[in-house]
C-alpha cells in the first residue's frame, strides 16, 4: 500500500516534467513560420490533461494525509524479529563452522591412518627381504 | 499537554500549506503559459516602435518562462515533501510494511531452525550408530557413569517398557569391556563422546 502511493507520486513527477515539455514544444512550434496545427492541438491536450492529473492526484494525496496523519511519531519496529533472525543465522553459521572442523579432523585422522599403514607395509616388506 | 496541542495544529498547518503551494504553482503555470501565448500574438498597432515592443515581449516571455520553470520545480519539491510526509506519517502503510517485514524475518528464522533441527536429528542418528560400533569394540575406554548416547537411549527405552532385553545387552557390554571401575559419583549423564579414561584392573 505504501509503495503504491509512493509510485503514484513518482508518476506525478513524470507528469510535471511532461507539463514543462509540452509547454516548451508549443512555444517552439509557435516560433516557426508555419505551424503544424494538429501537433499544436495534441500538445495542448496533453498539457491540459497532465495539469489536471497532477492537480487531482496531489489533492487526493493531501486529503488522504489529512485523514490519516496524527502528528505523533510511529513507534513500531522490526528490531526483535530482525535480532531473532540474525541469531538463527549465527546458529547456522556456527554449526557450519563446527561441522567443517569435524570434517577436517576426520580427514587428518584418515591421513594419519593411511600413513601408518604404509609404514607398516614398508616395514614388513623390509623384513621379508 | 501543551506540546500535544501544538502538534496537531502544526500538522494541519503543514497540510494547508501543501494545498496552498499546489494551488499557487498550478495557477502560476497556467497563467504564465496563457500570457506567453497571448504575447505571441502579432499586433499591428503598437504604442511604441516595433523593435521596442519586440524587445519588451521577448523579455516578458523570458520572465514568464522562468516563472513556469520555477513553479514546476516548486511542484517537484512539494512532491518530495509529500513523499517524506507519507513515509513518516502514513501509519496504515507503515504498519503493513512492519508486519510484512516481521513475517518475512520470522519465516526465515523458522526455516533456519527447522533445517538445523533436522541436521541435528541426522547427526544424532549417525552418532548413535558410531557410538554403538565404538563402544562394542575393544578400543573403547569408558566408565559406567559416562553413558554413550546409544546406551542412554537403550536405558530410556527399557524404562519406558520394562521387560525388554536391554539389561542383558548392558551386561554383555560390561563383559566385553571388563568390569567398570568404582566411581564416586553415581550420577549417570549423557556423554556423547565417552572420553573419560578409567582405571582398568
Amino acid at each position: 500500500m505504501a509503495n503504491e502511493r509512493l509510485r503514484a507520486l513518482e508518476e506525478v513527477e513524470k507528469e510535471i516534467a511532461m507539463i514543462l515539455q509540452c509547454a516548451g514544444n508549443i512555444v517552439l512550434e509557435l516560433s516557426k513560420d508555419k505551424h503544424n496545427a494538429s501537433f499544436l492541438d495534441r500538445q495542448l491536450v496533453q498539457f491540459q490533461s497532465s495539469v489536471n492529473r497532477v492537480e487531482n492526484e496531489l489533492s487526493s494525496q493531501i486529503r488522504y494525509l489529512t485523514q490519516v496523519a496524527t502528528g505523533q511519531p510511529h513507534e513500531g519496529s522490526t528490531y526483535s524479529a530482525r535480532k531473532d533472525c540474525q541469531m538463527a543465522l549465527n546458529r547456522a553459521e556456527y554449526a557450519k563452522v563446527k561441522l567443517g572442523e569435524l570434517g577436517r579432523t576426520c580427514e587428518v585422522m584418515l591421513e594419519q591412518q593411511q600413513q601408518q599403514q604404509q609404514q607398516q607395509q614398508r616395514h614388513e616388506g623390509r623384513e621379508d627381504s | 499537554m501543551a506540546t500535544q496541542r501544538v502538534l496537531p495544529q502544526s500538522k494541519e498547518t503543514l497540510l494547508q500549506n501543501y494545498n496552498k503551494r499546489l494551488k499557487d504553482d498550478i495557477r502560476s503555470i497556467l497563467d504564465n503559459f496563457t500570457e506567453i501565448i497571448k504575447t505571441a500574438k502579432i499586433e499591428d498597432e503598437t504604442q511604441v516602435s516595433r523593435a521596442t515592443q519586440a524587445e519588451q515581449d521577448h523579455y516578458e516571455m523570458h520572465v514568464r518562462a522562468a516563472n513556469i520553470v520555477r513553479a514546476g520545480e516548486s511542484l517537484m519539491k512539494l512532491v518530495s515533501d509529500l513523499k517524506q510526509f507519507l513515509i513518516l506519517n502514513d501509519f496504515p502503510s507503515v504498519n503493513d510494511a512492519i508486519s510484512l517485514q516481521n513475517q518475512q524475518l520470522r519465516s526465515l528464522q523458522e526455516e533456519c531452525d527447522k533445517k538445523l533441527t533436522s541436521l541435528r536429528d541426522e547427526i544424532a542418528i549417525d552418532l548413535y550408530e558410531l557410538e554403538e560400533e565404538y563402544y562394542s569394540s575393544s578400543y573403547s575406554q569408558w566408565d559406567s557413569t559416562d553413558l554413550p548416547l546409544c546406551e542412554a537411549y537403550r536405558q530410556r527405552d527399557s524404562w519406558a517398557s520394562p521387560g525388554s532385553s536391554c539389561s542383558s545387552t548392558q551386561g554383555d557390554r560390561e563383559d566385553v569391556d571388563g568390569p567398570p571401575s568404582q566411581e564416586t559419583n553415581p550420577q549417570h549423564h549423557l556423554n556423547g563422546h565417552g572420553t573419560a579414561s578409567i582405571e582398568k584392573p
